[in-house]
């Protein structure tokens, strides 16, 4: 029998897609069956060391959060350990003992509590607890574009801003920026590791509603803007970051100008500077060189490009609670419904340039998550063209990747209190 | 755009359509300024954490949590977090716990924390520890191995107090004192340079001494913006179109015994009444659905296992157990006249007592032979939060064998076993809070986020 190989040509691309995905299904049900081994031979353990072995009635319940899937999982191993350890599974009323299992859980561990029943005595209570892990969640749509998020990093504490530093299809090195330091990790083996750990200098605290921004450099490996602070990357090996006090203003477009694959002769958005208060979680308003002949606007939060034919209309997502579109010469208002996160993103899809904001979550509408969406701005008013893509929780951060056609959002996960890095990207579905 | 078709323009008209009408509701940044109101019933005449004299409750904790830190603090799911330390340890077998301090935290006066101050401040508060400052860290050294110790720092009792003459108290938390009117009126104003930045808005006012009636009516005419409800109010109170929270069941309500039982007659008629309390009809009759009937010290989501204990009535065996003592004590069952709740509770709980035979007359007389109570756990941290049970009833905690949750439920079966308490709920805490109320959040264990919120300056 032949095997098939990739370089096949007799089979199909979609067959091999196939394969690929049952088997990553077979792997993740293993993996899944797998980690509830350990803990339910420990549990069968107890179990056996109260009632010795012999015919024992067992009765499993769930009480917990696991699926029902991962409950005939665990039930299944149960019972196959409790007979491995000679405790024949038996009807209750027909067993000498009766061990009622349940699976529980608080807010840390899953909490499986077995109380075993012999004849007359007071019954024996045994735990076993298991550390709960997180859930994943998906995101469907039914709009000609739809978005997608490609988890990039987790961690306990504060995300500001994650960049990717090396990628072949995915990311290999990615920079995590906190409030304290960057930290530089890289993919090694399918896991990754953290090369180097850049302390962030800083004499004043920071603003509650801390907010930051790491850009790549041309001569250097990157370059970090935060509240009243700046600090540079060194270019060699090992790196180091030199910050200083600082009211720089922040690159709103990645300097230098980013050129994006001519799309219907679009000129290059060309960089423009944002104050951003010292003490505060917003830009101040004034600009550097400016939008045309204006050179501030109101108080705001988030800014994005979006280029026309002959002019590049700004976005600027103001304290106001408004949206100022902004061309150079005219500040117009409006109130979409927008949060206070906006990002642009330069696409294949529909009108080429879609912009990203976050509002508050479909399904949560008084919990806290929220939800981006894709607009595209015909003349000023902005017509949605995805789905909303629900988060686990508020979004903290979204910036537009230096490359253009995807954002960086971090959400911070209101079940866990974690802060999760996705990349967003655009996908045009028809 | 032409290669979408009408279908999409109408699906994508109706989509902005509906996220127009939900344009109040988006979420956005935070904003800077305003005064948030807060009513509550508590009506603490000291601000000192030390201060045992004064009733233990969320509220005064919550309070307090603003002005004063601590080294270490507990999240609602338990786990230790830093707070004025950034970092511990302990020594083998963990007597000897070393707590570094955070640097650059200064207190609302202006001075440095420095870990002369912290130790002193928890040696008063602990007047049994060893605690002294090593250079920037503070240790503990305790008699016995504590492998909860920084759980236990995380209390309020244990926050860092600066005291000055004339008994003036200065703390390193978000807001400082701007105005106190013991047991009437605290204002709070933001602290500029605190160490996780200033909270967004610039002050703080709560009222205190409002029962339940008045701090509702204070939120609907908008002279507060977060009042206090009652967990048997909280449902009709949502109905009626107010944004309320709940926190997870965290106040323990029991009955509790005078003393230990001295005979074995005594220990069947504590099992006998036990066994008659009919929890659920209390909970939907009484309670308006409030709550979780309880007959474990920690609350199920807590532990994990609570359920174990069963909390279902059984009068059968209520009365077999009554039956074999030959003749029953009257009871003298207490409870807080000013707690319209707990009367109606102590007297259900009389009235199930006599279907089982047993009498048991309510009172709000000081000295009985039973009382119901309610205790507020102390912390997310099952371990502490059944200690300070143990504590506020005048028990001793078992020793563990260790630290696992069969070894926590060894030590509360332990501490049941000893028939000086009969749990009866455990309720949770509930808040209503105006619109303009934003980021508001109530932990789990009952904290609040207050140093989080802002205020919107539009009205929604």
């Amino acid at each position: 029998m032949r095997l098939a190989s990739c370089n096949s040509p007799w089979v199909s691309k979609p067959i091999l897609i196939l394969l690929s995905v049952l088997l990553w299904c077979c792997s993740l049900l293993a993996n899944a069956a797998s980690s509830w081994n350990e803990p339910t031979q420990q549990l069968a353990r107890k179990i056996v060391a109260v009632t010795g072995p012999g015919a024992v009635g067992v009765i499993v319940e769930n009480r917990s959060s696991l699926s029902k899937k991962d409950f005939d999982t665990i039930s299944g191993i149960l019972r196959v350990n409790l007979e491995a350890l000679g405790a024949r599974p038996a009807q209750p009323e027909q067993a000498a003992a009766t061990a009622a299992v349940w699976l529980s859980e608080n807010p840390r561990f899953y909490v499986w509590v077995a109380e075993i029943h012999q004849g007359a005595a007071e019954s024996t209570v045994v735990i076993v607890t298991v550390p709960r892990g997180d859930e994943a969640e998906l995101a469907d749509d039914s709009m000609p574009m739809s978005l997608r998020k490609i988890p990039l990093w987790t961690q306990e504490g504060r995300i500001l801003d994650v960049l990717v530093l090396q990628e072949d299809g995915t990311p290999r090195q990615i920079a995590v920026l906190d409030g304290e330091r960057v930290a530089i990790y890289r993919l090694m083996n399918s896991k990754w590791q953290q090369e180097q750990s850049l302390s962030i200098t800083h004499l004043r605290p920071w603003p509650r509603d801390l907010r930051g921004r790491m850009l790549a450099a041309k001569d250097h490996l990157l370059d970090v803007y935060l509240p009243g602070v700046f600090c540079r990357s060194s270019s060699a090996l090992p790196l180091a970051l030199n910050c200083r006090e600082s009211d720089d203003p922040w690159p709103l477009v990645a300097p230098p100008p980013v050129t994006f694959p001519s799309f219907g002769g679009a000129p290059a958005v060309q960089p423009l500077g944002a104050f951003f208060s010292a003490t505060r979680n917003f830009f101040t308003g004034a600009l550097t060189p400016g939008v045309g002949r204006l050179t501030a606007v109101g108080k705001f939060y988030s800014a994005a490009p979006l280029p026309r034919d002959k002019y590049v209309l700004w976005l600027f997502l103001g304290t106001d609670g408004q949206v100022h579109l902004v061309d150079g010469i005219t500040d117009q208002a409006a109130k979409p419904g927008w949060g206070s996160a906006v990002a642009s993103v330069k696409t294949a899809c529909g009108a080429n340039w879609q912009v990203l904001a976050t509002g508050v979550g479909e399904n949560m509408t008084d919990s806290g998550a929220d939800s981006v969406r894709a607009y595209e701005i015909a003349d000023r008013d902005p017509a949605p063209v995805s789905a909303a893509l629900e988060f686990s929780g508020e979004i903290t951060a979204l910036w537009t990747e230096a490359k253009g056609d995807s954002a960086i959002a971090v959400v911070r996960n209101l079940e866990t209190g974690d802060y999760e890095a996705f990349r967003l990207a655009v996908a045009c579905s028809q | 755009m032409k290669r979408f078709g009408w279908q999409w323009r109408a699906v994508s008209s109706l989509l902005l359509t509906a996220s127009l009408i939900r344009s109040g509701a988006a979420e956005i940044r935070p904003q800077y300024g305003g005064t948030v109101h807060v009513a509550m019933r508590e009506a603490p005449i000291s601000l000192d954490p030390n201060d045992t004299t004064q009733a233990d409750s969320f509220a005064r904790r919550n309070l307090l949590a603003l002005i004063f830190e601590t080294l270490v603090t507990v999240d609602d799911r338990g786990r230790m977090r830093s707070g004025l330390a950034v970092d511990w340890q302990a020594a083998p077998g963990n007597q000897r716990w070393q707590f570094h301090l955070r640097r650059g935290v200064k207190f609302h006066d202006g001075s440095s924390l420095t870990a002369e101050i912290a130790a002193s401040s928890l040696r008063m508060a602990n007047p049994s520890w060893k605690v002294f400052a090593e250079a920037d860290s503070v240790i503990v050294e305790c008699e016995h191995g504590d492998a909860d110790l920084p759980a236990a720092l995380a209390l309020t009792r244990n926050s860092i107090v600066k005291k000055q003459g004339g008994g003036k108290l200065s703390g390193t938390g978000p807001f400082y004192i701007e105005d106190w009117q013991p047991g009437k009126k605290l204002t709070l104003g933001a602290e500029e340079n605190h160490w996780r930045g200033r909270g967004f808005v610039d002050a703080i006012e709560i009222e205190m001494g409002r029962n339940f009636h008045e701090q509702l009516n204070e939120l609907e005419l908008r002279k507060a913006d977060l009042v206090e409800v009652a967990p048997e109010q909280a449902h009709r109170v949502a109905i009626e179109g107010c944004r309320v929270s709940s926190s997870q069941p965290v106040e323990l309500v029991a009955l509790v015994f005078s003393g230990d039982p001295k005979t074995a007659d005594d220990k069947l008629l504590r099992s006998a009444l036990a066994r008659s309390i009919d929890r659920s009809s209390m909970k939907s009759a009484l309670l308006q659905g409030a709550g979780q009937p309880a007959a474990s010290l920690l609350p199920n989501w807590m532990s994990g296992y609570g359920f174990v204990f069963s909390s279902d009535a059984d009068l059968k065996q209520a009365r077999q157990l009554r039956d074999q003592v030959r003749t029953a004590a009257n009871w003298t069952l207490g409870y807080d006249a000013n707690d319209s709740v707990a009367r109606l509770l102590a007297e259900r709980v009389a009235l199930n007592a006599k279907d089982a035979d047993l009498v048991l007359q309510p009172t709000t007389a000081a000295t009985v032979d039973l009382r119901l109570v309610r205790i507020p756990l102390a912390s997310a941290d099952p371990w502490i939060a059944l200690a300070y049970v143990a504590g506020t009833l005048g028990m001793s905690m078992p020793n563990a064998r260790g630290e696992s949750m069969e070894d926590l439920y060894a030590a509360e079966f332990a501490l049941l076993a000893e028939q000086r308490v009969i749990p009866l709920f455990h309720l949770p805490e509930e808040y209503a809070t105006a619109p303009t109320l934003k980021d508001w959040g109530l932990a789990k264990d009952g904290s609040w986020r207050l140093d989080e919120v802002w205020m919107a300056k539009d009205k929604p």
